[in-house]
């Protein structure tokens, strides 16, 4: 895979990066994926080498439903990068993944980092960004043939507490 | 655990160039400048310093330029890639490294150019470099900077355990005020609480612009050598009673994989720290806590156990942490207001307050004498300081942490 532009940024996925070619290859087939320990049997997010609980090096990709939770959010309001000035200010959120929630130990998940979007691609609105929100994934299939895994509210009602800061 | 060379290492040498946003000069010139300050503090001349150690982010000059300049011929020298929390951690290396007979007297620098050249908040030539490795799932997102780096921390504390924006704004509101009696300080104009929420914002919903430190030009330098030594130079000895660094939650947790993801490096280090020195929180007369952002101080705080989990609200706005309280924390102004060095000057300024040394606008600090009126533009130096904590943060899930005595 070559040198991709997105917002000013060169984003570089040459084909000896053994973690992440395969991860945004599977996301231009529209599959969210994490690696699952044939060990253990427990997924990871981050597309590691060895798992973090039992050690063993056998994993394969595993295809995760795209469905989870803000599990932590902000509001960029200053950008550093000029490509994303037109954005700002724009969420990025941490999603926890249904998959996996609470285990191996009751804190831990399977935790993705994207934008919040709606279904313009255009950055969600701030006052519908909250921890315990609802969301799914969606792929932004950008014109050089790269695609990024974003996320977006979903229907669903949310399954606990929801909190965001009233600012 | 070991604790085995508590007590038996020492401080024996500081020095700092000038604070600047934009010092015109080199990484090199200032390096010299600030080890050459250093060996002066101790009453060491080049032949006498045999070890070298830095840190950097590819953004610095290493040793071996560095020791040429000054006539240094090292039995031991390193420069090691890392940011905040290095120096606690270099401190024990170089403890280490003399105790191994590696060398006798070592010194520990950090120079950069952190506001002019390579800008630690992203700006310039870091944001305009190729995306590759773990980065690929963070900076597509418009997710660079440092703060934005640590934020899904800071919101997800706020939710839990009801953090305000008033409550950081007070972290920023005391070192303002030590900083205003620090004559080395970038920012030593005090401000009030309203003045922090109405800076503009930078991340929502954790950090306005006055939550920030100040990206700084400046080089450090500390000193290390053997108690036996220590007792022969200049300076009153500053003892190392306890050190742990680069300390890390599971899996250093660069995606927050790992939970709960408002617990920071020094619930785990910490317990450590206060084995080896042999004291307890209450023991601590002056505490520097790295404020990259307001909320990290706030984080460790708790962590490091000065407060309960959640307290740590309470902890930074209820006057514990001024000049004059129980336990002054960040005493030259620290990283919001004296200058981001990475952490090195809030152990330089722990250093100077156990010798009694703390250079602020009482006529006679240069004599040791205080007057201990800590209004604007007044003293800072701490009476009878015995034992300070310096907790250095690398990002929620790594840390450093020494604890010195007089």
């Amino acid at each position: 895979m070559p040198v991709y532009e997105y917002r000013g940024l060169g984003i570089n996925i040459p084909d000896n990066d053994s973690e992440y070619k395969e991860y945004f290859e599977a996301a231009g087939d529209h599959r969210l994926v994490v690696r699952k320990c044939l060990g253990c049997g427990l997924l990871r997010g981050e597309p590691g080498h060895g798992c973090p609980w039992c050690a063993s090096l056998e994993w394969e990709w595993h295809e995760v439903s795209g469905k989870g939770t803000i599990y932590s959010y902000q509001i960029v309001a200053h950008t550093v990068l000029p490509g994303f000035r037109d954005w700002a200010p724009y969420p990025i959120v941490l999603v926890e993944l249904d998959e996996q929630r609470g285990q191996p130990t009751p804190d831990d998940g399977l935790r993705i980092t994207a934008n919040l979007l709606d279904e313009n691609m255009a950055p969600e609105k701030e006052e519908n960004v909250a921890i315990g929100g609802r969301v799914e994934v969606m792929f932004m299939d950008l014109e050089n043939g790269l695609t990024l895994p974003q996320f977006k509210l979903s229907d669903e009602p949310p399954q606990g507490p929801v909190w965001r800061h009233p600012v | 655990m070991g604790t085995h060379l508590s007590d038996k290492y020492c401080i024996v040498g500081v020095g700092e160039t000038e604070y600047s946003r934009g010092s015109g000069r080199s990484t090199r010139a200032m390096a010299v400048e600030a080890i050459s300050k250093a060996m002066g503090d101790a009453g060491l001349s080049s032949g006498d310093v045999d070890g070298l150690m830095s840190y950097h982010g590819g953004d610095s000059i290493p040793s071996t330029t560095v020791m040429h300049d000054l006539g240094i011929r090292p039995n031991f020298h390193m420069d090691c890639s890392g940011g905040g929390s290095s120096t606690e951690a270099l401190i024990g290396l170089a403890m280490g490294a003399i105790e191994a007979g590696m060398c006798d007297t070592l010194a520990i620098y950090r120079s950069m150019n952190g506001y002019s050249q390579v800008r630690i908040g992203g700006t310039g030539v870091r944001a305009s470099a190729p995306v590759a490795g773990p980065d690929l799932t963070k900076r597509p997102y418009g997710l660079v900077s440092a703060v934005q780096n640590f934020a899904f921390t800071f919101t997800r504390h706020m939710m839990e355990y009801g953090v305000t924006n008033e409550h950081l704004a007070h972290i920023k509101v005391t070192h303002s005020n030590h900083a205003s009696n620090n004559p080395k300080a970038l920012m030593k104009q005090r401000v009030l609480v309203e003045d922090v929420i109405n800076s503009r914002w930078i991340v929502k919903p954790c950090a306005h612009l006055l939550d920030c430190c100040l990206e700084t030009d400046n080089a450090t330098c500390i000193i290390i050598t053997s108690a036996e030594r220590a007792r022969d130079l200049k300076q009153r000895p500053t003892y190392v009673m306890g050190v742990q660094g680069r300390g890390t939650k599971p899996g250093g947790d660069f995606h927050y994989q790992h939970g709960p993801i408002t617990r920071v490096a020094g619930y785990h280090i910490g317990p450590r720290i206060f084995e080896m020195a042999g004291i307890t929180h209450d023991d601590i007369d002056v505490t520097s806590c790295y404020d990259a952002f307001t909320y990290t101080a706030l984080l460790q705080f708790e962590d490091y156990g000065f407060c309960e989990k959640g307290e740590g609200k309470d902890y930074v706005s209820s006057g514990i942490t001024d000049l004059g309280g129980k336990r002054p924390n960040n005493t030259s102004g620290g990283h919001l207001c004296e200058a981001y060095t990475h952490g090195m000057n809030m152990v330089i300024e722990n250093v100077r307050q156990l010798r009694g040394q703390v250079d602020d606008y009482c006529p006679r600090w240069q004599e040791g004498v205080h007057t201990y009126d800590y209004s604007e533009g007044g003293c800072r130096q701490v009476k009878d300081t015995e034992i300070t904590m310096s907790m250095g943060w690398g990002t929620p899930a790594i840390g450093s942490a020494v604890i010195l005595r007089r």
